[in-house]
């Protein structure tokens, strides 16, 4: 095991350096980012000079990314176009994005199992078929459509009605609000709300689904039968062989699907004009920053490929059967 | 281009849109409103800094927000004249002779946040630091990067005298580039050179920076956000300071300047707070996450969301100083005959444009006949009346009259020379990508041209390679894109001067060239007065007519919402935006 998780680990970071030159690649040679600098008659010479100059923009190629590597291996991810440090930026805007991920990410579990349990369980009953209509319209309605029907239809007249901020439907926490976490605890609640059931919504669908499957597979099994044949409750059948085998693809599936939650939080934040790691990105591909593109990149391989991993390893470990390493 | 709201020229902090100096203050009425309270803004940026006048931090919403912190001489109401900020200088001395010459009164009560009485120096700091004289330099010997240099790169000393209280002069410093200039004065003399004299000073020293604080932490970076409490030390000299900024959070608050020493804001606190995208703006406002919005583009769908919201939301649809235009290379082989340039503008139907664009959402919007000046000026002289309709007849005739093409059967022109000869003339229109306004014009314009008898090929770009490369570098035929109407004359001047002036003309894509113009452009940012200004600017806008030079088409309309609790909101189409009389905002 540990064989394979250190080959997989230098496979990993091949596969990091193959994307940082592809990607650095693609956003340099997007376009200027000084475009709408020199488009804008007022700006002086000089300033584009020194913006030139800063942003090596007439330095080939290779030496930019040179440039950049020799700075990210030591832990600096440079400069933003405005200045600004991008490894700061993106630890602040990550933990924004992670607080909404994973909240979202446990709720739409237990949404999913439970989901998919009750959909299995009422296998071709009329709950069944409605559980699984609902699932299919999360499924393919945009995650934004989900986030604007909410705000529309739900905050706004939940709020109207009583008046004051119940749902917020823009932004992180109330930057009047004061006191300690707990004391705040409420506001953060009401800015949370809305973004959490919008990637829930838009997340949980297909795991149900994909869970509501495996359950079928395993309840229709020989040795659930066996179980049952053999008098155990079934509470205990459900529990200690249904269920428990049925989620370990389930788990696999949810592990490698870490990286599209986040592409959903991208959309989910800006439907909620939350400062998070979806706007860093979507700032530095408008503004063609290369930096702040390539740190949000390196950041989503590097989840990606330990997920996988994990993925591989929590696999290994709750299915016996499979085993890693020399043969 | 879309000049997008993050770039807007410096000096439109205190935009110049009417004749007259010292007008009266907003021409509206005022209604009571309560004492105190808090009202949200949205903040659909995200913030790099807080020195709007440095290249790196010029954006818009920052401007809404400093121009509530740092003071401006002028400032725009929202009729678009121009007031003397009367807490900060108590009045303005011009004179033209032997040169142009501003005398400016400091208040004398006026003073920082942190107590440091607002002198000369703070004048001399923000003349050399956007004067783009490398003779000046920031913190460790970095050279300034302004957002622009207009005006005060025409400005050849500014000093100071009359100290407050009787005292003497400071003798300045080698060190601070102030030494000899009276640094503590409380009167600012500020002289242009004899040959750069400058028509539009009002709009100078607008958000001025605090010299002794810029000088300490760098213009450059001193005020970037770095998260870690520089906001808390951010001085003001104006009716508000920075309370607090959360970077995570991207949160600005702002609350009442204890050491104001004039009338002090109204509200206690002005959040701004966090929208990304327009389609927050409307429910927003009804849930009360926040109360004023401006959305980056206006489109009929948000403006029946307003008016579905009802009596709660409140709105203004009004022409913004944006303005939609074509650009003709003059370098293609066809473009550069007058007459091609000439069918083109006759063969454009401006209202149908319109109609099937942004008229939808603002269907007042009308064809814009200047390039320099905006329909809502009152210098706006209509000089392209003759291409107010569409004239299909006499753009063929135009085109025939040449005897450089042929009208063939399949209803195009062939030209008998060129690149296309023989063939269909064809010509590209560019403009960037992602905007469905400008795909909208873009295929009207190439329905129109096929009745004329002209081709068009669709080619669109990402704005950065559109406006870094494509357009700079004249590979483009005709272009699509939005200039900011300057709210200074003069800052046309690098647009329409001759290209081969690349020095003071690098804005001129379409390689036009008339000494007439730059007479007449150079004679505008020289005049005495501003009746003589808008006189050339408009001889000079009438020859860019006649040379059919770019086309214009309309002022983008823009949008501000707010919550119906509040009163005096104002929106001001200028680039100053909507908290231009914050101050003077409250519950109803």
């Amino acid at each position: 095991m540990t064989t394979y998780i250190l080959r997989r680990l230098a496979i990993g970071v091949g596969v990091l350096l193959l994307a940082s030159v592809l990607v650095f690649t693609l956003v340099a040679e997007s376009g200027n980012p000084l475009g709408p600098l020199l488009a804008n008659p007022l700006t002086p010479q000089s300033t584009i000079r020194l913006k030139i100059l800063a942003l090596h923009l007439n330095d080939p190629l290779w030496q930019r990314y040179w440039i950049w590597f020799s700075h990210v291996i030591r832990g600096d991810f440079g400069v933003s176009n405005n200045g600004l440090g991008v490894g700061h930026q993106l630890q602040i805007h990550m933990f924004v994005t992670l607080r909404m991920v994973i909240l979202s990410t446990v709720l739409s579990i237990f949404l999913a199992i439970s989901v998919g349990l009750i959909s299995a369980l009422r296998n071709g009953t009329v709950v069944d078929r409605g559980v699984s209509v609902v699932n299919f319209v999360f499924l393919s309605v945009p995650v934004f459509v989900v986030g604007l029907v909410l705000k529309t239809f739900v905050a706004v007249p939940i709020d109207q009605h009583f008046n004051r901020v119940v749902l917020a439907t823009a932004g992180e926490q109330n930057p009047l609000a004061t006191g300690n976490f707990f004391q705040r605890l409420p506001d953060y609640a009401s800015h949370t709300i809305l973004p959490t059931l919008t990637l829930v919504l838009a997340t949980y669908a297909s795991w149900a689904i994909y869970q509501r499957s495996t359950l079928l597979d395993v309840m229709n099994s020989d040795y659930v039968r066996l179980a049952r044949a053999k008098g155990i409750s079934p509470r205990r059948v459900l529990l200690r062989h249904i269920l428990r085998n049925a989620l370990i693809p389930v788990t696999t599936v949810i592990a490698l699907d870490f990286a599209g939650i986040l592409g959903g939080a991208v959309i989910t934040e800006t439907v909620y004009g939350w400062n998070g790691l979806g706007r860093f990105f979507l700032d530095g591909v408008n503004n063609l920053d290369v930096n702040v593109t390539l740190a949000y990149l390196m950041l989503t391989a590097v989840i990606v490929i330990l997920f996988n991993l994990m993925a591989d390893i929590a696999y290994g470990f709750l299915d016996p059967r499979i085993r890693y390493g020399k043969r | 281009m879309k000049i997008s709201k993050k770039i807007r020229p410096l000096l439109a902090v205190v935009a110049t849109l009417a004749l007259g100096m010292n007008a009266l203050v907003a021409s509206a009425s005022t209604p009571k409103v309560q004492a105190g309270g808090t009202i949200t803004v949205d903040l659909n940026e995200t913030l790099a800094g807080f020195n709007v006048n440095n290249v790196n931090s010029n954006e818009f919403v920052l401007q809404e927000i400093m121009q509530l912190v740092w003071p401006t001489v002028y400032f725009v109401n929202n009729k678009l004249a121009l007031t003397l900020n009367t807490d900060l200088v108590t009045k303005v001395a011009v004179s033209s002779k032997p040169v142009e010459t501003l005398t400016y009164t400091i208040n004398p009560k006026a003073v920082w946040s942190d107590g440091t009485p607002i002198t000369a120096d703070d004048f001399i700091y923000n003349w050399q630091s956007q004067s783009g004289n490398p003779a000046f330099t920031d913190k460790g010997g970095a050279a300034f990067q302004p957002a622009g240099t207009t005006g005060y790169s025409s400005i050849v000393s500014v000093k100071g005298s009359n100290p407050a209280g009787g005292a003497s002069c400071d003798a300045g410093s080698a060190a601070d580039f102030n030494a000899g200039l009276c640094p503590n004065g409380k009167t600012v003399t500020v002289k242009f050179g004899a040959k750069t004299p400058f028509a539009d000073w009002q709009g100078l020293f607008g958000m001025i920076v605090p010299a002794h604080q810029g000088r300490l932490v760098g213009w450059n970076t001193g005020f970037n956000i770095n998260g870690g409490g520089d906001e808390s030390t951010l001085l003001s000299g104006s009716w508000y300071y920075v309370s607090s900024y959360n970077q995570s959070a991207n949160t600005v608050v702002l609350k009442k300047n204890p050491s104001y020493w004039a009338k002090p804001g109204n509200l206690d606190s002005i959040v701004f707070a966090g929208s990304t995208d327009d389609t927050s703006g409307i429910p927003g406002i009804q849930s009360g996450t926040f109360n004023v919005f401006e959305p980056v583009s206006t489109s009929l769908a948000m403006i029946q969301q307003a008016q579905a919201a009802g009596s709660s939301v409140s709105y203004n649809v009004q022409p913004g100083l944006q303005f939609e235009h074509f650009d003709f290379n003059q370098a293609n082989a066809y473009l550069k005959m007058l007459k091609v340039r000439q069918a083109i503008a006759y063969g454009t139907d401006r209202s149908e444009l319109i109609a099937l664009t942004v008229g939808q959402a603002a269907p007042t919007t009308k064809p814009l006949n200047n390039h320099i000046y905006m329909n809502t000026q009152p210098q706006y002289k209509s000089n392209g009346n003759a291409y107010n309709h569409q004239n299909i007849a006499k753009a063929k005739a135009l085109l025939k009259s040449t005897k450089k093409f042929k009208l063939e059967k399949d209803g195009y022109f062939h030209p008998t020379y060129g690149p296309e000869k023989g063939k269909d003339l064809s010509l590209n229109i560019s403009s960037t990508t992602g905007n469905p306004i400008r795909s909208q014009t873009e295929q009207v314009f190439q329905f129109q041209m096929k009745k004329v008898g002209i081709k068009i090929n669709i080619v669109n770009y990402a704005a950065g390679d559109l406006f870094g490369t494509v357009i700079p570098g004249g590979r483009y035929d005709i272009a699509e894109f939005a200039w900011v109407g300057s709210p200074f004359a003069t800052g046309n001047n690098s647009i329409y001067c001759s290209y081969t002036n690349k020095a003071d003309c690098g804005s001129n894509w379409v390689h036009f060239k008339n000494k007439t113009e730059d007479k007449l452009l150079a004679e505008g940012a020289a005049a005495a007065n501003p009746a003589d200004e808008a006189k050339f600017y408009n001889e000079a806008d009438a020859i860019l007519w006649k040379d059919m030079v770019t086309l214009p088409l309309y002022q983008k309309p823009i949008m501000t919402a707010w919550s119906s609790a509040y009163g005096n909101i104002l929106p001001n189409a200028s680039s100053v935006g909507s908290t231009w009389n914050a101050q003077t905002w409250g519950l109803k």
